[in-house]
């Protein structure tokens, strides 16, 4: 790999010294052009205000000779912290056993913590190898002056400084006290070969920590006398209450508190279980206000009824695909815990954006940003619930009024009924059969209640009717889907390879038995990840569909851990099922409908088909994994029961009585 | 408040607690013990599961008042050092992601195998698909459990 020349302003400058370890502070923006950032997620990001400092980095090597890196992104399960962290030890060259991550609280220096669009090993990659590097480099000029030899000639093996003519060796640990001394380097030289750490599957740093119920969730988080706080919410959105009868619930054993924000109504308790009874027995009357009749029937009536239909050009091919809100049903509800003290706060918090907590928590408490810690905690399910704050912003309320620490949780119910949810949508896409291209879609997104960002955001619709439509114009032009996505694409090899592979390793064009079939779909989320899935399914007598196998094959440029690409695939994979055949957010009354996972159920272990996941080898540019398994799976799966049955199901979720013989 | 003497993780406790008040919250709320989790607190989804007498229980709708003279085993107590061959597979797998089900799979896992010391792929879709994970890590579980029943 090059050896990048770094300028004055972007050296890698030796910060501290402190404990005895060798801590560098990486000046990143020269060592990684960033791209702009998505759309999509830009209005929220804090970095993208202006007076943002320069973002920076921290490798420490301990006189143990650990490596200890400093994780400046959330950990959902998407692996990455374990992913940058492999970047440095790659570089540094050490064991993984001998690595250490510790999360960072919210803090400027380290950038622009917001975890969404899938983009922080692209963003970081050459700039973490690049500390790695620097370190080792450092380590290594330490080694030759003590031998006096030259640096050039000496090597490293894991964890050691080995001498030009191999016969002596210093562990790291012996050498970071000089190294700390030396001036970093101004040109680092990054490996192009040998790897030992990247490209290998490795499991979650914190799996072991997991597995033993020792991780610490946002839930898990105890401070010194901390009551539990459980809020009720008006069923409708916007609303609030207009009285509150709190006598039978302080009546409650355990319960200390009542809090009335200005909408809503908190209970707090010494134990979770006291202040959900105890939030259940408030008696409260609602104003309702505007919202009261909202419901998701005419919600999507009048989507469809903006929708833009095309005039032109002759001999049309058009459809109208349809789906409902989505929530994210996390298996940890949202919870926030809040400490006022010492004129300054603290917040736990399963967040996907610290920093925006940490702004928001200090514009509801009055207090300047930098008297707002936030720790984000290990996160049980993100999918980008958690680039929100409501739930931060109402546990700072509670703790400022309760004036004692809060730990607010979220129950089922309250997590899912009042989710920023994944928009209903309808989307009209067409295309001329005289001229058959991919098609251009017209999309209408429900309106009146609060969405957000949900694992692959606008992919997923997009890739639905997209690769739906497809479908159709292949079997309107008597072609076959793969043959037509293969001159569709002609012009972009990394869509033609993983279509290419996925279509080799699924049998693709082989027979199926009767009310089986396959269906194909492709998909580059956000431009940068080519994901390509063949869906096989089997649909019983009474429309239950199965899907019994799902191929999908990726390319996403460099590979980190693949391991954890075959993963997030997988899980990409289910989190889409569960959308495409069993659970949607739906209002009646301006109330969501669903409560709990018998009424939005998410799919099951028995519903789980073999998934096999191909990684195309690449020297792109390392692009992210955590979404893009996601779109494609939806319309691969309508495909599949189209070719099963020869019905066209053009709404999400597909469900039994759209398919009965 | 009556004192309830429970077994946990084969040590005698005392719970203070009012009859009804669930297992799952006297674990988290009242012994410290976070590694069972709260997801559904109805018994839908599992990821509470513990085992009570070798059984996986949701506890998350079992009232303590209903364990005196009964043994329960949570995550934190089904080895010392990680190393119970569940927890060995579940790291060779690399089952897991967000992970904040995973103590309720072991269990239900464990509760499996005790059983049945070498299921099939049905069988464990049967023992298992109680249990929700919404990363979908699934397959990597059933592969973890084959591994487990094959000794590692």
């Amino acid at each position: 790999m090059s050896s990048p020349k770094l300028n004055r302003r972007d050296f890698l400058k030796l910060v501290s010294v402190t404990g005895g370890g060798l801590v560098l502070a990486l000046y990143l923006d020269a060592c990684d052009k960033l791209p702009p950032e998505l759309p999509l997620l830009s209005a929220k990001d804090p970095a993208s205000e202006p007076g943002a400092v320069t973002p920076n980095i921290y490798v420490k090597v301990d006189k143990n000779g650990l490596l200890t890196v400093t994780a400046f992104r959330s950990e959902m399960g998407q692996g990455i912290r374990t992913a940058l962290a492999m970047l440095v030890a790659e570089e540094l060259d050490i064991a993984w056993e001998n690595v250490r991550i510790e999360q960072t609280p919210a803090d400027s220096r380290f950038g622009n913590q917001h975890t969404g669009g899938s983009q922080s090993v692209t963003k970081y990659y050459t700039a973490l190898r690049n500390a790695g590097a620097a370190a080792r480099q450092m380590l290594i000029q330490a080694a030759a002056r003590r031998w006096k030899v030259k640096a050039e000639e000496c090597r490293t093996e894991p964890g050691f400084v080995i001498h030009p003519q191999g016969m002596e060796k210093l562990a790291y640990g012996d050498l970071v006290e000089e190294a700390a001394k030396l001036n970093p380097p101004l040109t680092v030289k990054t490996k192009d070969k040998d790897f030992k750490i990247l490209g290998t599957e490795l499991g979650h740093w914190d799996a072991p920590q997991i597995v033993s119920g020792k991780a610490i969730f946002g839930l898990d988080v105890r401070v010194p006398g901390m009551l539990f706080a459980v809020i009720a919410r008006c069923p409708v959105f916007d609303g609030r209450f207009s009285s509150v009868d709190d006598s039978a619930s302080k009546a409650i054993p355990g319960v200390k508190q009542v809090i009335k924000l200005d909408d809503r109504v908190a209970v707090l308790a010494e134990n979770s279980w006291a202040a959900i009874r105890g939030r259940d027995a408030l008696k409260i009357t609602w104003d309702e206000g505007s919202k009261a009749n909202l419901d998701s029937q005419q919600i999507t009536s009048e989507a469809a009824g903006r929708l833009v239909k095309a005039s032109e050009p002759a001999n049309l091919l058009e459809a109208v695909y349809e789906m409902p809100y989505e929530a994210h049903a996390t298996m940890e509800p949202m919870n926030c815990t809040v400490h006022f003290h010492d004129d300054v706060c603290e917040v736990w918090s399963p967040t996907q954006t610290p920093q925006s907590v940490q702004k928001a928590v200090a514009q509801v408490s009055g207090l300047s940003q930098d008297k707002v810690i936030v720790y984000t905690t290990l996160i049980g399910g993100g999918f980008g619930r958690r680039l929100q704050v409501d739930y931060a912003v109402e546990a700072a309320q509670v703790a400022k009024a309760a004036n004692v620490p809060v730990q607010v949780l979220w129950t089922r119910a309250d997590d899912m009924q009042h989710d920023f949810y994944h928009p209903l949508s309808v989307q009209y896409a067409y295309t001329s059969l005289d001229k058959p291209a991919l098609p251009i879609i017209n999309i209408e997104h429900g309106q009146g209640i609060p969405i957000g960002d949900w694992r692959s955001v606008g992919e997923f619709p997009a890739a639905y009717s997209k690769e739906c439509f497809t479908d159709e114009l292949a079997y309107r032009l008597g072609r076959d889907p793969l043959d037509l996505r293969r001159e569709l694409y002609r012009d972009n090899p990394r869509a033609l390879g993983v279509i290419n592979l996925a279509a080799e390793k699924s049998g693709w064009g082989s027979a199926l038995p009767a009310r089986q079939g396959r269906g194909m779909a492709y998909h580059a989320t956000f431009g940068v990840t080519h994901v390509c899935q063949v869906a096989e399914v089997a649909v019983d007598a009474r429309g239950n569909v199965g899907v019994k196998r799902v191929v999908c094959a990726v390319d996403c440029g460099r590979v980190v851990n693949p391991g954890n690409i075959k993963a997030q695939m997988e899980g990409g994979i289910v989190f889409g099922l569960t959308a495409a055949l069993k659970a949607e957010a739906t209002l009646k009354n301006g109330r969501i409908q669903q409560s709990n996972f018998h009424d939005y159920p998410i799919l099951r272990m028995d519903e789980m088909p073999l998934v096999e996941v191909y990684i195309l080898e690449s020297d792109e540019k390392a692009t992210g994994i955590g979404e893009m398994g996601v779109p494609p799976i939806a319309p691969a799966v309508a495909n599949a029961v189209f070719a099963a049955t020869g019905i066209r199901v053009r709404r999400i979720p597909i469900r039994p009585a759209d398919l009965k013989v | 408040m009556p004192v309830y003497q429970i077994t946990i993780n084969g040590q005698v406790v005392e719970i203070e607690a009012e009859a009804e008040m669930p297992l799952l919250w006297a674990l988290r709320d009242l012994l410290g013990l976070t590694g069972t989790k709260y997801s559904c607190g109805m018994g839908i989804c599992g990821t509470c599961t513990v085992l009570i007498d070798g059984l996986p229980v949701r506890s998350c709708i079992t009232p303590v008042s209903s364990l005196t003279g009964k043994s329960i085993l949570t995550i934190e107590g089904l080895s010392p050092d990680v190393t119970h061959p569940l927890q060995k597979a579940w790291l060779e797998e690399q089952v897991t992601q967000c992970g904040y089900c995973q103590p309720g799979q072991i269990l239900t896992a464990a509760a499996l195998l005790e059983k049945n010391p070498a299921p099939t792929d049905a069988e464990i879709d049967s023992a298992m698909s109680g249990v929700l994970c919404r990363c979908g890590t699934y397959q990597r579980i059933r592969k973890a459990i084959h591994r487990a029943a094959q000794g590692g």
